[in-house]
């Protein structure tokens, strides 16, 4: 219980930082709202035009963004960008830096096993993940109902909850990344070159509709267009995203309570 | 010299990793691209009447995506991304390390002043940025050549290059000069991509609103743009004179409060 008072202490200012800076964010894009929809407006006419079948392939795309879940879940991109990287960070930095500032010893030679302190590490990450989306929701909720007070709630907060789930996937690797590893020197370069690898590959492959490259990065487990139009979640990628949780910290227990870890 | 050799040596692993990062995006882009051209020519021309605020959003831009210069257009932006994240954190990290490592000290009882030191350690980095830049050019005019069916693109490439550069040396000298005035060696990295996070965000934000037009000049992901340099195959003045103002500036606060700071030990 030390343990864990004294990380989420210690990670506090850190993480109401990343969430009100990623809430700023978010309202601005959501203030961008009325601009671009008299632009949608006007594109919708001109889809009128076209043969039905092209329309069809892409109208949903656009008619989707006519609403402001529709706009909200793709400029939610850039705000799952951040908090992956805030995650990652997270994830490296608590299991790493007992290492990297030279507290290893004075950690272990505690009388409490490995197994409770990487506990206790855990649940710290994931209540520092926990508040920084009820800051981030507790700041968009009302903005969303200034900018349209007829928001599909249900639709903006199902949007909302991908950032928790993906910030759950890139805390569970940081953490087995920082495990594997023996001493990291930088937490930035080691979760940021990943962080970024797996947006530019999400990016190139929604450019193109490749089905296959959505399960390489967690930037895709959750498709926008399907939220918004089943109002559900995909079965098979939250599935997948849940294993790969499970197993990257089942691998971290077995990693870590067998590591040779390095003291001063 | 045996500084710029010491941090060249150091540097030589992350700087093959992020080589090899730039093979596997160029690859993987293009190889996306032949998969592209075949889809037809029908949505292309359909995209292509999507007004361009939504295109931003939808994240298409303005290019010909069905030519391999429009493509690689595309592409350019998450290049540019890469090759700025890893100036950016050279930068600060070049700088930092010597406290971050606890060899502050021993570099600093060496008979050298600080200037001559941060001059070998900028020197480095600067020849790191620019090996970088050297492969993805290489890696780009090769690749891209086999894509591009007879279409002259060694041309455009070497302007779109010429811009990266001068971006990267940007985020050089700004990781540089936040590591110089920041007397906590482990956050100047972050302070550093933070600033470049929020650079990104804020081009994004432009493209989508042409109301925010005002704030392009505030984010250096808007002074080089691929459709602009590949339409004029020139750079725009005031761009190249406030990235110039900005490598002045850090590099100066760099140097001046470099000499300056209580180094911790």
């Amino acid at each position: 219980m030390n343990i864990f008072l004294h990380e989420l202490k210690s990670y506090r200012k850190s993480f109401i930082i990343w969430a009100i800076s990623m809430a700023a964010t978010a309202a601005l894009f959501l203030l961008l709202y009325q601009a671009i929809s008299s632009d949608i407006a006007a594109f919708t006419k001109v889809l009128e035009s076209v043969p039905e079948a092209l329309r069809n392939a892409l109208g949903f795309l656009v008619g989707s963004l006519s609403t402001l879940p529709g706009f909200y879940s793709i400029i939610f991109t850039y705000l799952l960008l951040c908090g992956a990287i805030q995650a990652m960070n997270l994830g490296i930095s608590i299991v790493s830096r007992e290492v990297s500032a030279k507290t290893a010893d004075f950690l272990l030679t505690k009388p409490v096993s490995r197994a409770i302190i990487l506990n206790a590490k855990l649940m710290a990450t994931l209540v520092s993940l926990v508040a920084t989306n009820l800051i981030f929701l507790a700041v968009t909720v009302p903005v969303a109902l200034s900018q349209d007070p007829g928001t599909n709630m249900q639709l903006f907060l199902m949007i909302s909850a991908t950032l928790f789930f993906v910030q759950l996937m890139f805390a569970s690797l940081g953490i087995l990344v920082a495990v594997v590893t023996r001493k990291i020197k930088s937490v930035v370069a080691v979760s940021l070159p990943t962080v970024f690898g797996f947006f530019i590959v999400g990016m190139l492959g929604s450019v193109i509709g490749d089905k296959a490259v959505r399960y390489l990065t967690p930037f895709k487990y959750f498709d926008p267009a399907y939220i918004l139009a089943n109002s559900a979640y995909e079965v098979s990628f939250v599935v997948t995203g849940a294993f790969l949780i499970v197993a990257a910290i089942a691998m971290s227990y077995l990693i870590y309570v067998r590591k040779d870890i390095h003291t001063v | 010299m045996n500084i710029f050799l010491r941090e060249m040596k150091a540097n030589l692993t992350s700087l093959f990793f992020w080589s090899l990062g730039m093979l596997f995006m160029i690859i993987g882009g293009m190889a996306k691209f032949a998969t592209y051209v075949n889809s037809g020519q029908s949505i292309t021309d359909l995209i292509s009447q999507i007004p361009a605020t939504l295109r931003a959003v939808l994240g298409f831009g303005d290019f010909d995506l069905t030519k391999a210069s429009g493509f690689y257009g595309m592409l350019y932006l998450y290049l540019l991304l890469m090759t700025t994240i890893h100036a950016a954190m050279l930068g600060s990290n070049i700088i930092a390390k010597e406290e971050r490592d606890k060899t502050t000290e021993f570099l600093m009882v060496k008979p050298m002043s600080r200037s001559r030191i941060l001059t070998a350690k900028l020197a480095a980095g600067l020849a790191n940025i620019a090996l970088l830049n050297l492969v993805t050019m290489a890696l780009s005019i090769s690749i891209v050549g086999q894509y591009s069916t007879g279409e002259a693109i060694t041309g455009d490439i070497l302007i779109l290059m010429a811009g990266m550069f001068i971006l990267q040396v940007v985020f050089l000298f700004l990781g540089a000069g936040i590591s110089a005035v920041s007397r906590d060696p482990k956050i100047s990295a972050s302070i550093a991509t933070t600033v470049l996070l929020g650079a990104y965000l804020i081009s994004v934000a432009v493209d989508m609103s042409s109301s925010l037009n005002a704030l392009r000049y505030l984010t250096p992901f808007k002074y080089f743009e691929a459709a602009p340099l590949m339409a004029t195959g020139g750079f725009d003045v005031i761009s190249v004179m406030l990235s110039l103002g900005i490598i002045i500036v850090s590099g100066f606060a760099t140097y001046y409060f470099y000499n300056r700071r209580d180094l911790c030990v």
